[in-house]
């Protein structure tokens, strides 16, 4: 089980990605961006990790989603493979029209995450990058999606956050009520009951509907702004979580990571 | 530029014309020695060579008598971009600290940016991966004069600082934040950066042995040179004047964590190819003096010389030698190696990596040769431009500055106690100088990389876990107080390195190294230098009686292995309170082991370790209420602050403790607050003062709580208060039971069984969490 | 009277943000027989209802202009471009953060209370080998492929 993390210049979270592919017990290996793109179809599912490619220029993942790779990557979704957008993974992700992925499959771009605005009872109190621990709750049943296989509908997962564009807006008629009902927001922004609260600290970023997680239709392509791989060992968690006393443990992140695995087990 | 023959104001004259800031007697001494009239290129590198920032002329000779650099887990001290210490037999922590304050003020974006930029530079070219980065800022009063000013360099400063570290990647892990009016001119802007590397995979900034003899290559890799920075050495040794803000923006660089980012990335390939091949090649950061800074240094400190060709040197246009000589442009590096690597190495940069497609102009390009000779000699478009003995061009100048005490006069306030101490606690806790700094920290990625243990906000000190499958942690805190700076200059120094120590200990670390930035007036000026020996004296004092952490047997000091002067800190209006800032790095065998400092469980008691003194000179409770500095500035009683230090190490290594936190600004008061409020601010706290040593002897209330003596709050975990007072004991502690976690959200501090404060904990929160936005806003 | 200064900011060093848009339409779209080049310049309209306004632009320039790294110039009720290019103005369509942050900055912090709003805007300056016609529909071409993401920002042809 062979997996490419992506490596766009700028791209800066590979590193804690790769361990986290290799320590659920895939393969993994970094991809650089100028590598013959042809060499992807060897690989069975692929991950775009966090950062700044190409320095966010214009605007978050669009240079990136314009490299040939990318449209390598579009012919591996096609056959089902699955794909993980991280952070600006996702930014990419929906850069490049492979989320939330069009009926028609045009590549037409239906979303753009935008700068985070937070607001609070009807104010503006921040603007721009905010990096904390959110809480996020699953919002597809079991096996919808890829990389949340194994998580059921309504768990709850504490995860960092760290971006400055993340706030999912749409002009698109219907596509926000399309996601709701067929099951693609993978994960909400909530409180740490599960409660989705729209508005800030909760909301962490302006994100309509409080949408941090979306698939495409077939499942296997998923975006995601918050960084699993930033709490895939329980140490790593916040001092006021009482699972960071056991250091030993996973963190509550590896089960996307996880899900990866199964999906591709079960899809084999 | 003719010298020989001319007279002090024809020389003066035609220096400055030229943009050159050394003295007539520097140049003449260089015409001396050259036996002729130095170029205009030539003036040029000696000029940014033996400016302040390279030389170190005016601090070298204190820095050499007083700092102690050398100890058993020293593994190179102060002798090139970084220092290293030893973590365990295989790893070791690299550090780097400096300033930026110049650039910072007059532009604070690029000029906070590109001190990030440089000093990560400073330790990836150890051949370290660079794992977190620190923070230390002062600004000016946010409410004072200049306010409007001061905000602006505020949040320009904090900008720079996330936009560079996030793109690029690295964590900001620690850091403070000072407001006072003596900055109001001029911010602080000081950078730290810390890295790891494995023992034998260090790599030096020289070239290295047979390089001459061999005609290994000069290699300039990164961003196409240009005019940038050009002079910035030499301003940051100059006074600020407002009027010069125009011509000084000039001298600001233009950083790009992007092009950094997939540098660093070449760069771990190169090492990689150093290791495989079995060749040690030499490898240096171009900063401050840019190219023939690192040139220069890398020649000499291998004892050859070399031959540059500038025609060779990728460039963005086209400047004359002397620009590109010493422009600061951002983002390059420098190798030496062997003309075998040569194509594997261009390869790296300009094909897996590249660098044309990533950044216009970049790219990596031979532009030299080392030889055995001992000339520094640079051509460009046929004619030799500089042709300079290396040695005596790297080597500098010293100066012997005059020092004069500065006497100012001190006096301890009279005034009655307060009769409100909830008004007065809040309004303490929501000083720009206390209030929580998450308003800052929430811009910095501190989760980047996924080392993050304890970040900031969590406890006195952050703490990374760099490798995965080793169980050592590296911890990470700095420090410097003004205020006691201002009332004395020693014991300013003194302290800092003494809280730095105690914050890292407070989650358990063992203190392993230190580093120093300096950062006072103009040193010509004998008051201003008289303050920088002070401090130095104060900061070797501390290292020396606080001993490293099992050598004290043998009394080893901590060690001092980098660090920075940053002089002309100063305008019209004055210069900066005396401003030695500690950055202190502790070792953490088993980083499970570190705990923080919120409050962890109703019921669990309370220590307080460190009595309280009348020393509230340069305390908040005296600034912010009484609106005086006072006299009585806290002194490090080195004996009781070594023991505290190391039983609160002990402690936490046998697992006696739930949380901890160092008693500093706002004194104790302000520390068990701190506790209660902090994430999740699940639990309120009652305090009894008649356990406060100090009380007995009938000290005042509002000494007793805000005096900022040094001390520990020491929150015991259920069943370990026994041993936690035994263990205190055999360090010759008294420890104080002052009170417990209470399920009550409420800060309830009693004295004579009379309640003298009881706060509302949201209330207090709200004070806590608003009061730096607003300063900022 | 309410008048709108108009600051059209550009970068004296390269651009690097403009040599990738360039790099991407020529080695990623297949711009390159068409395009020959890409500036941009960053555009502030700021309306006020009071004061000289040379002097306030004057005054803005100074707050909003990075002196170290960019030129400007500015312009009183009214835009022009230069021949030579076709300008692309693209600016959000959704609520812009920053522009209410600035406005706020001028009025509150520096004490501009009479700047009524403000607007800000990317103009990108594309330089085409071919004629004007063909140029302005290959800038829509490009606009839509590349400069804009239309669920948040709008662009236009400024000429």
């Amino acid at each position: 089980m062979k997996i490419a993390v992506m490596q766009f210049p700028g791209t800066n979270c590979e590193f804690e990605t790769l361990v986290a592919v290799k320590t659920v017990g895939m393969d993994g290996e970094l991809f650089r961006w100028n590598r013959s793109a042809g060499e992807l179809s060897g690989f069975d599912g692929f991950v775009i990790p966090g950062g700044f490619s190409y320095q966010d220029r214009l605007r978050a993942g669009v240079i990136a989603s314009k490299e040939p790779v990318m449209n390598a990557l579009k012919e591996e979704a096609i056959k089902g493979k699955p794909i993980i957008g991280i952070c600006n993974g996702f930014q990419i992700l929906v850069e490049s029209g492979l989320l939330p992925g069009s009926v028609n499959g045009s590549g037409k771009v239906d979303m753009a995450l935008a700068q985070n605005v937070m607001v609070s009872q009807g104010k503006i109190v921040r603007r721009g990058y905010y990096c904390d621990w959110v809480n996020l709750r699953h919002d597809a049943p079991s096996k919808r999606c890829s990389a949340s296989f194994i998580i059921e509908r309504g768990a709850l997962l504490k995860v960092p956050i760290a971006h400055g564009e993340g706030n999912l807006v749409t002009t698109t008629p219907g596509l926000i009520e399309k996601l709701n009902e067929e099951s693609q927001v993978v994960f909400r922004y909530c409180d740490k009951n599960g409660r989705i609260i729209n508005e800030f600290p909760f909301n962490v970023n302006g994100s309509t509907e409080s949408i941090a997680a979306i698939c495409n239709e077939q499942g296997n392509v998923l975006g995601m702004m918050p960084h699993p791989e930033r709490a895939f060992f329980a140490w790593q968690l916040p001092a006021f979580d009482p699972r960071k006393q056991r250091p030993d443990e996973p963190g509550p992140g590896r089960r996307v990571f996880q899900s990866m695995k199964r999906y591709i087990e079960v899809n084999a | 530029m003719k010298i020989i023959g001319l007279s002090d104001p024809e020389v003066e004259a035609s220096l400055r014309n030229a943009g050159i800031g050394m003295s007539v007697a520097e140049a003449r001494s260089i015409a001396e020695v050259l036996g002729r009239d130095p170029t205009l290129t030539e003036l040029f590198c000696y000029d940014a060579m033996w400016s302040e920032h390279c030389s170190y002329k005016s601090s070298r000779a204190t820095l050499k008598e007083f700092l102690p650099t050398d100890g058993p887990n020293v593994v190179m001290g102060p002798v090139e971009d970084s220092g290293i210490v030893a973590i365990d037999e295989r790893w070791c922590v690299v550090i780097s600290h400096e300033s930026h304050n110049h650039p910072s003020q007059i532009l604070p974006n690029e000029g906070a940016a590109t001190g990030i930029g440089g000093i990560v530079r400073d330790v990836n070219c150890m051949g370290a991966t660079v794992i977190a980065t620190a923070d230390p800022l002062r600004f000016g009063n946010p409410y004072g004069s200049k306010a409007s000013k001061v905000r602006w360099v505020a949040e320009g400063v904090v900008d720079g600082i996330w936009q560079y570290g996030n793109a690029l990647g690295v964590p900001n892990m620690g850091g403070d934040i000072v407001f006072n009016d003596s900055f109001d001119d001029n911010c602080l802007v000081n950078v730290v950066s810390i890295g790891i590397v494995q023992r034998d995979q260090i790599i030096r900034s020289r070239a290295p042995p047979l390089a001459g003899e061999r005609g290994y290559d000069v290699i300039l890799i990164g961003k196409p040179t240009d005019a940038s920075g050009l002079g910035g050495v030499t301003f940051a040794s100059e006074a600020l004047r407002e009027e010069d803000e125009e011509t000084n923006r000039g001298a600001v660089q233009i950083p790009d964590p992007f092009l950094k980012n997939v540098l660093f990335k070449a760069n771990a390939d190169l090492f990689s190819l150093t290791r495989e091949e079995g060749i040690e090649i030499g490898f240096k950061d171009l900063g401050g003096g840019g190219f023939t800074c690192a040139t220069s240094e890398m020649g000499s400190a291998g004892g050859f010389g070399m031959e540059i060709n500038l025609d060779d040197m990728h460039k963005a246009d086209d400047f004359p030698a002397e620009v590109l000589s010493i422009a600061e442009t951002q983002e390059r590096f420098l190798i030496v190696s062997p003309p075998e690597l040569r194509e594997k190495i261009l390869k790296i940069y300009n094909e897996d990596w590249d660098l044309p497609n990533v950044y216009e102009g970049a790219r990596a390009s031979v532009v030299g040769k080392i030889n055995t000779g001992d000339r520094f000699t640079v051509s460009y478009k046929g004619e030799i431009v500089c042709d300079v003995p290396i040695q005596h061009l790297t080597q500098g100048i010293r100066y012997q500055r005059e020092e004069k005490e500065r006497i100012i006069s001190l006096a301890e306030p009279e005034m009655p106690e307060p009769e409100d101490y909830n008004e007065v606690l809040l309004k303490i806790l929501s000083s720009p100088n206390i209030a929580s700094r998450e308003h800052v920290y929430r811009y910095y990625d501190t989760e980047v990389m996924g080392n993050a243990v304890i970040r900031p906000g969590e406890a006195d000190a952050g703490l990374i876990a760099p490798v995965r499958g080793e169980k050592f942690g590296v911890a990470l805190a700095v420090d410097s107080n003004p205020f006691y700076g201002r009332i004395s200059p020693y014991w300013g120094g003194a302290t800092a390195v003494a809280e730095a120590m105690r914050n890292v200990a407070a989650i358990g670390a063992v203190p392993s190294t230190l580093t120093d930035c300096l950062n006072y007036g103009n040193p010509e000026k004998p008051e201003a230098f008289w303050e920088f020996r002070e401090g130095v004296k104060g900061l070797a004092e501390s290292c020396k009686k606080l001993y490293l952490k099992g050598y004290e047997d043998q009394q080893l000091p901590v060690p001092i292995v980098s660090g920075n002067v940053s002089f002309y800190n100063e305008s019209p209006q004055g210069s900066v309170d005396p401003s030695p800032v500690v950055a202190c790095v502790g070792i953490m065998k088993d980083f499970s082991k570190a705990i923080t400092m919120e409050l962890k469980a109703a019921g669990d008691k309370l220590f307080l370790i460190g009595p309280r003194f009348d020393e509230l000179g340069g305390s908040e409770y005296y600034r912010t209420i009484l609106g005086v500095t006072g006299a009585n500035v806290p002194i490090v009683r080195f004996d009781l602050e070594r023991n505290m230090i190391y039983a609160v190490i002990d402690a936490i290594e046998e697992g006696l403790l739930a949380a901890a936190h160092d008693i500093s600004n706002g004194g104790l008061a302000a520390s068990v607050a701190e506790m209660a409020l902090t994430r999740p601010a699940k639990f309120g706290v009652e305090l009894d003062l008649d356990n406060v040593q100090g009380s007995d002897n009938g000290m005042r209330t509002d000494k007793i709580l805000f005096s900022e003596s040094s001390g520990f709050v020491l929150e015991a975990k259920p069943g370990k208060e026994a041993r936690l007072v035994e263990l205190l004991k055999s360090y010759n502690l008294e420890p104080m039971l002052i009170g417990k976690v209470s399920n009550k959200r409420r800060i309830v501090m009693s004295r004579a069984g009379n309640a003298v404060a009881d706060l509302e904990l949201d209330g207090a929160r709200n004070a806590w969490t608003t009061g730096l936005a607003e300063a900022m806003r | 009277m309410s008048q709108k200064i108009n600051l059209r900011v550009w970068l004296k060093i390269p651009d690097a943000e403009a040599a990738t848009v360039k790099n991407t339409l020529i080695r990623r779209l297949g711009f390159g027989k068409v395009l020959a080049d890409v500036k941009k310049e960053r555009l502030f309209s700021i309306e006020v209802d009071s004061g000289d306004p040379q002097e306030m632009a004057r005054a803005f320039a100074k707050e909003l202009v990075n002196e170290n790294k960019e030129s400007h110039i500015a312009l009183i009720d009214e835009l022009l471009f230069e021949e030579g290019y076709v300008p692309v103005k693209v600016a959000l369509h959704i609520e812009d953060g920053e522009a209410i942050s600035i406005r706020e900055r001028l009025r509150s912090r520096l004490g501009f209370e009479n700047v009524v709003d403000v607007k800000k805007a990317t103009i990108w300056k594309l330089y085409f080998k071919t004629l004007k016609p063909e140029a302005e529909a290959a800038a829509r071409e490009i606009a839509e492929k590349l400069l804009i993401n239309p669920h948040k920002d709008t662009y236009e042809i400024m000429t």
